[in-house]
């Protein structure tokens, strides 16, 4: 089969390289070797002040609504992070005192929720706080099973029900002036959350629970829709496994699913991910890259590549596939002449991109006017 | 009588300590144990887990041998829930001195061990995990044992018995009169809190530590700590317990325990200073894999869950710089007699399993100086938990039909399993999926086990100790302490030990899923969650 | 190998990372919370099994096998395989007569042919379907597919010659579905190859792929027909043809099934076998040409089967119906239909099957197509049973689109 461009990684830089690719007319497929990191994602996109245009378009285009404000956000342990272009879930605040009374509401028996460190979080910014766990009947078929009280499935019936935690809410509601709710609304029906804003007269603020995150999730979902809606293949669930490559330039990719029928293409983009998604794999000897072979950074010695303390930053993070300035990763040395590498596969050592989500888009878009821009595009 | 009086006070929450307060206790005397931090923490958590047969020692340590056996058959009756009925082998690999097996089943059966030489046809078919080069094996009532599960029982029985326990209190020096100790000080390593006890015995049960407890007290014992280091591996790759026959040396132990397979171990002098903070070297993971491998080819590439190491609490006899001909023989010392020091007793050397007999020594030791004539029952009567021999009539009895997680439960707890409150549907709820630990579960650990924090809540229920490695229980079960206890900010910071303790564990063996792992967990807790 | 260069263990449990995205594309556990989830069941169970089979559940029934968990996995972990084979090793209860029954869908089709409109007037019948329900608990509600008065075998047996007269041969693995309940599908394709130029031969004999066994827990029976059917596709294979299917089911069941859970070695024929829809993009890819009605005009959406999904073929499928002149194509969200196989037909899980479909059906009648477009018969029962829409397989739209 054969493509303008193949993409091999579907998270969020393959998918946003494969939409604007096919926005601009080109063919092309995306090979995923099932879900990826955007289920645990935290909601913001980028943490740096500035931010490109093309990106908010580009999630607006796909129904994904954000905004922009440099601020804080509240974190599900009851801590602050800065954060800018976030999901419109994520409320960002100029600092981290916002409210003064505050209402925490949760689901009895839901664990993955920690209203308790909320809290503790917001009380020490001087905010006081009252915890109150809804007894629902509609979550009632959840407690039969040990395992599933979790935030996918309430997300699921919150899409349904969402009305009668807003009632439940008003209800309960005395004078405090801000609600925090867990982030279980929105899985499928994206205006859930702001219809949850409009109907609760408080300040409403979404806090993250235990993975998997029901926006990310939501992000996922819409940017694959659009992708597969703009003409775009989506080969879930398969796995790029060798790559013909002849003088640097690569030729097609051969995968789990299609065995003898390899995927054709002039250009290629290596969106694989890091250790979780196995674009980099790891063995007691060495960090390599395993579809192309590419020359991955990293200390020789495998003692080097952790930080004792768990909470440091971990030396094994920043590793990642070295390229030349046009994000063309190396084989042996030599840049590859037509595929680009994006993503969370650079690896953690270019603060200029940003987050890993910013890193994700900033590197998927460069690659993209890199090939659009070529005489032969 | 005070508050803060007894019959006998014990240093030490580790098997030793534990058994030895559980003697105590039921032969009537008001006993309390102290613990600097929390049960199981010293050499008692950091070995194999085996429930020695004795075979391993009996060519070159037969009063061990023959310890180990008699007590191996008394913790299969005791200790029923603690103890899994394994079998094992001790297998002649190619490059083995065949010849050694014959010296072998001759010195077990002189120990009263019971070897038979078996077909290594058959050997592979009952243990199809075993290197099937071999070229002899020998079968012996090998087992595994949880020393966590053990401890944790031993003590709840002394508490049953009237006992006390004080957790996370250290000793800080000797109440002494004359030539006679008279009781300790103390100071709780939370709440900073001090406290006297007074009773007219110590007991010194503290492991490699003794020798500083012993050194406060004013007396001196010659402690020679030989570090050993284990790796676990993440599912069970055997069923039967995996030796070789030969003479003992490095790796040459493959144990399965509950969910996973421990390979080990090594043996290496260390320094005093280091005890407290004992790591794995990378030369160690090499020589535990390329050794383990060899007796099962499979571990060449089953994914290794954490590197572990302990401190044996040998007596130094000699000056063997490898330790391993050093007898790990009970050694009781009654100070009075040894050094003229009244009130003082230690109990050290030994093993994890001839811990009950260790305890029965140092009690006799006790009530001959209490003057108190009593027999000691405890080979006789069942731990809290062992008065079922098997997991699965347990299950059943408790619930008709077992969930997982209750099956599970009654694995780890056996009757006590029934002590889990599910008054409500909502503490069938998992909070560890890997292990299958229920918020009851947890509950009641918290309750009645005296878990004050994630990482006594793992020795005491397993959470965080699946595949995982506490990802996704370590915050449910903070949100359990943080609940029971009404204090987040210190739940805060006990989140952070308890990752920093599982990361401690697995970066010696990062690489493949095990660094996967860990780069997702990272990222949870620093991105997503906020810790 | 260097020690631990590569860590692999069976069916990957190892791999699991505990990231519990299996959980949330699970479409049992969205309706049925007895169901332990995919995680639990799977690779979280599996190392407690491996301690003691007592840890094996009972509740691992309610796995309908769909293998969603598996496309999802993030870390390629066998998910439904891992029940799957748990079921086989561990379960002891036996197959009730109606999964026996349900199960055995070649043998059920031979004693019924014959006697199709009796067969199929009975089964159609309220009272019948009362006593199916109150009997053997297969949901009253459930409409038996059709038996054909002629079978497959038959109809193309009679064209052997005409078939061979074409320069290039297939053989081609019907199923049981084509043979008894639905020739048409099949003489579609004859049509569709005829057109390349290509003839199409029965294999020698083939079986029931055991699909339906596997799941049922019939074990053994399941690999007798897979031993036979490796046998025959292997002849075929061996006298230089391919062999296509029409069935996604039976086709990820002698590709995957085989191996990884009858333990039955197919590396001689795993590459030869082949969907259709695969067959004819290739032959059109190296330039073979077709010819279409230039009146053809149809709205098709197109549904992937959970088994598409996991093969990762769907985009086959997909390709050749937006290839032909006059389809106006939809891709349908990725949702299971509810169905999977015999699960649907049983009385305890009627609910739970319609339930897991609503997404699908709802999106359907949004769209409004003249037809759904799908490679798997039960999937099309689904469909139509609970849309009312009309299901066609691929070829078969390819069919009536050429000239």
């Amino acid at each position: 089969m054969k493509f303008h461009t193949v993409i091999i990684g579907g998270g969020l830089a393959g998918l946003v390289s494969g939409i604007s690719l096919q926005k601009a007319g080109k063919s092309t497929a995306i090979i995923s070797n099932g879900q990826n990191a955007l289920h645990f994602f935290s909601g913001s996109f980028e943490t740096l002040e500035e931010v490109p245009q093309r990106m908010v378009d580009l999630l607006e285009e796909a129904g994904i609504r954000t905004h922009y404000q440099p601020g804080v956000r509240l974190m599900p342990l009851g801590t602050f992070r800065p954060a800018a272009l976030s999901l419109e879930d994520i409320s960002l605040f100029p600092t981290p005192r916002f409210g003064k009374k505050v209402l925490i509401v949760t689901f009895r028996g839901y664990h993955d929720f920690f209203s308790s460190f909320l809290a503790e979080g917001l009380e020490k910014q001087g905010m006081t706080c009252r915890i109150h766990p809804l007894d629902l009947p509609q979550l009632e078929w959840l407690e039969q099973s040990p395992s599933e009280m979790r935030s996918v499935q309430i997300a699921r019936t919150m899409d349904r029900i969402w009305e009668v935690v807003v009632q439940e809410v008003r209800i309960l509601l005395k004078d405090e002036d801000t609600v925090v709710l867990p982030q279980v609304f929105g899985l499928q029906d994206t205006s859930v959350p702001g219809r949850i804003r409009q109907g609760i007269p408080a300040q409403v603020v979404f806090a993250g629970t235990l993975p998997p995150s029901v926006p990310g999730i939501r992000t996922q979902m819409l940017l694959k829709r659009r992708y597969e809606l703009l003409g775009g293949t989506y080969l879930m669930g398969d796995e790029a496994t060798t790559a013909h490559v002849h003088d640097g330039v690569v030729h097609s990719i051969v995968t789990k699913n299609l065995d003898s029928h390899f995927l054709e293409a002039d250009h290629f983009i290596l969106a694989s991910g890091g250790f979780f998604s196995k674009g980099l794999k790891s063995n007691p000897f060495r960090i390599h890259e395993p579809v192309f072979g590419l020359d991955v950074e990293q200390a020789p010695d495998r003692n080097d590549w952790y930080h004792p303390e768990f909470m440091s930053d971990q030396p094994y993070l920043s590793y990642g596939v070295k390229t030349d300035a046009g994000l063309h990763p190396l084989q042996a040395g030599a840049p590859m002449k037509n595929l680009y590498a994006v993503g969370s596969i650079l690896g953690g050592t270019r603060p200029e991109m940003g987050s890993a989500a910013g890193l994700a888009i900033r590197s998927a878009l460069t690659a993209v006017d890199q090939i659009l821009n070529q005489p032969n595009a | 009588m005070n508050h803060n009086e007894f019959d006998v006070i014990i240093i030490g929450g580790g098997i030793t300590g534990a058994g030895t307060q559980r003697d105590c206790a039921m032969r009537g005397l008001r006993t309390l144990l102290i613990e600097r931090s929390d049960i199981a923490t010293g050499a008692t958590g950091r070995n194999h887990g085996l429930l020695h047969s004795g075979a391993r020692y009996a060519v070159n340590d037969p009063e061990s041998a023959e310890e180990c056996i008699k007590e191996n058959m008394i913790l299969r009756r005791i200790a029923s829930h603690c103890v899994e009925e394994t079998d094992g082998l001790f297998i002649t690999l190619p490059e083995d001195d065949l010849g050694y097996q014959q010296t072998f089943v001759e010195a077990c059966r002189k120990a009263g061990i019971r070897a038979e030489i078996i077909d290594p046809d058959l050997a592979r078919r009952l243990e199809p995990s075993v290197n099937p080069d071999l070229i002899g094996a020998v079968r012996v009532p090998d087992g595994s044992v949880d020393p966590f599960r053990l401890c944790a029982a031993n003590m709840l029985d002394a508490k049953l018995h009237g006992g006390q326990v004080r957790l996370h209190t250290e000793v800080t020096g000797f109440i002494r009169e004359g030539d006679t100790i008279r009781g300790v000080h103390t100071r709780n390593r939370t709440t900073g809190e001090e406290a006297d006890y007074y009773a007219p015995v110590t007991v010194n049960a503290c492991g490699i530590w003794g020798q500083h407890i012993a050194e406060l007290a004013g007396v001196r014992i010659g402690m020679y700590p030989a570090k050993g280091a284990l790796l676990v591996f993440a599912h069970r790759v055997n069923n039967r317990v995996i030796n070789r026959c030969r003479k003992p040396s490095n790796a040459d132990i493959l144990v399965p325990g509950d969910t996973v397979c421990i390979i080990g171990t090594t043996s290496t002098r260390i320094p005093f200073e280091e005890c407290d903070h004992v790591a794995v070297t990378p030369d160690e993971v090499t020589l535990l894999i390329t050794e383990g491998a060899k007796m099962a080819p499979a571990l060449s590439s089953t994914r290794i869950l954490r590197a572990y190491a302990g401190v044996r609490p040998l007596v130094s006899a000699d000056n063997d710089p490898t330790g391993r001909n050093i007898s790990r023989g009970i050694v009781c010392l009654d100070h009075e007699i040894r050094d003229g020091l009244k009130g003082f007793v230690t109990i050290t050397g030994g093993k994890l399993m001839t811990y009950r007999l260790m305890a029965e020594i140092a009690t006799d030791t006790v009530c001959r100086k209490l003057q108190v004539n009593k027999t000691c029952q405890t080979a006789d009567t069942p731990l809290p938990g062992s008065e079922e021999r098997s997991y699965e009539a347990v299950a059943q009895k408790i619930w008709e039909t077992p969930s997982m997680a209750q099956k599970a439960a009654a694995a780890r707890l056996g009757t006590r399993a029934s002590s889990i409150q599910t008054h409500d549907r909502l503490d069938e709820a998992l909070i560890c999926e890997c292990e299958e630990v229920s918020v009851g579960e947890v509950n009641a650990a918290i309750e009645r086990l005296d878990a004050s924090t994630l990482t006594d809540l793992r020795r005491r229920t397993r959470i965080g100790m699946g595949t995982c490695q506490g990802e996704f229980c370590a915050c449910r079960a903070a949100g359990l302490l943080a609940k029971a206890h009404g204090c987040v900010e210190k739940e805060r910071d006990d989140l952070a030990n308890f990752l920093q303790e599982r990361w401690k564990g697995n970066f010696p063996i990062g690489w493949g899923d095990t660094l996967r792992e860990a780069e997702y967990t990272q990222w949870v807790y620093k991105h997503v969650l906020g810790l | 190998m260097k020690l631990q260069e590569y860590t692999e263990s069976k069916h990957n449990f190892e791999e699991c990372m505990k990231c519990t995205v299996c959980t949330a594309y699970c479409p049992v556990l969205q309706v049925n919370p007895r169901y332990p989830g995919p995680k639990q069941a799977g690779p979280d169970g599996e190392r407690l099994r491996l301690k003691d089979p007592f840890f094996f559940h009972y509740a691992l029934k309610y796995c309908m096998n769909c293998k969603r968990c598996e496309v999802a996995c993030p870390s390629d972990v066998k998910v439904a395989d891992l029940i799957q084979a748990a079921r086989i090793k561990y379960d002891r209860s036996k197959p009730k007569l109606r999964d026996r029954i349900l199960a055995s869908t070649d043998f059920m089709g031979s004693l019924a042919r014959p006697f199709a409109p009796v067969v199929n007037g009975v089964t159609g019948l309220g009272v019948t379907k009362t006593l199916l329900d109150a009997t053997l608990k297969i949901d009253r509600n459930r409409t038996f597919p059709k038996y054909s008065g002629r079978s497959f075998e038959r109809w193309l047996s009679r064209r052997e010659k005409e078939q061979a007269a074409f320069p290039e041969q297939v053989s081609y693995f019907h199923g049981c579905y084509v043979n008894y309940n639905f020739p048409q599908l099949g003489k579609d394709l004859v049509k569709v190859l005829n057109a390349l130029g290509v003839g199409v031969r029965l294999l020698d004999k083939e079986k029931c792929c055991g699909i339906a066994m596997i799941t049922n827990g019939m074990t053994e029976q399941a690999t007798r027909h897979a031993q036979h059917n490796v046998a025959v596709i292997g002849k075929a294979v061996a006298e230089g043809r391919k062999v296509v299917t029409t069935s996604s089911s039976c086709t990820l069941t002698i590709r995957e099934e085989y191996p990884n859970l009858l333990g039955v070695d197919n590396a001689a024929v795993r590459d030869s076998l082949m969907i259709a829809t695969r067959f004819v993009f290739e032959k059109l890819e190296r330039g073979a040409t077709l010819r279409f009605r230039p009146d053809f005009h149809k709205k098709v959406a197109y549904h992937t089967p959970c088994h598409m999904e996991k093969l990762g073929w769907g985009v086959f499928s997909e390709k050749i119906l937006r290839m032909i002149p006059g389809v106006e194509f939809t891709l349908l969200d990725s949702n299971c239909c509810g169905i999977a196989g015999t699960y649907g037909f049983k009385k305890e899980n009627y609910a739970a099957s319609q339930a897991i479909g609503a997404p699908l059906f709802d999106q359907i009648r949004t769209i409004n197509p003249d037809v759904v477009a799908c490679d798997c018969e039960t999937c099309k029962w689904q469909i139509e049973m609970s849309t009312g829409y009309a299901v066609a397989n691929p070829i078969s739209i390819l069919a009536e689109a050429l000239e």
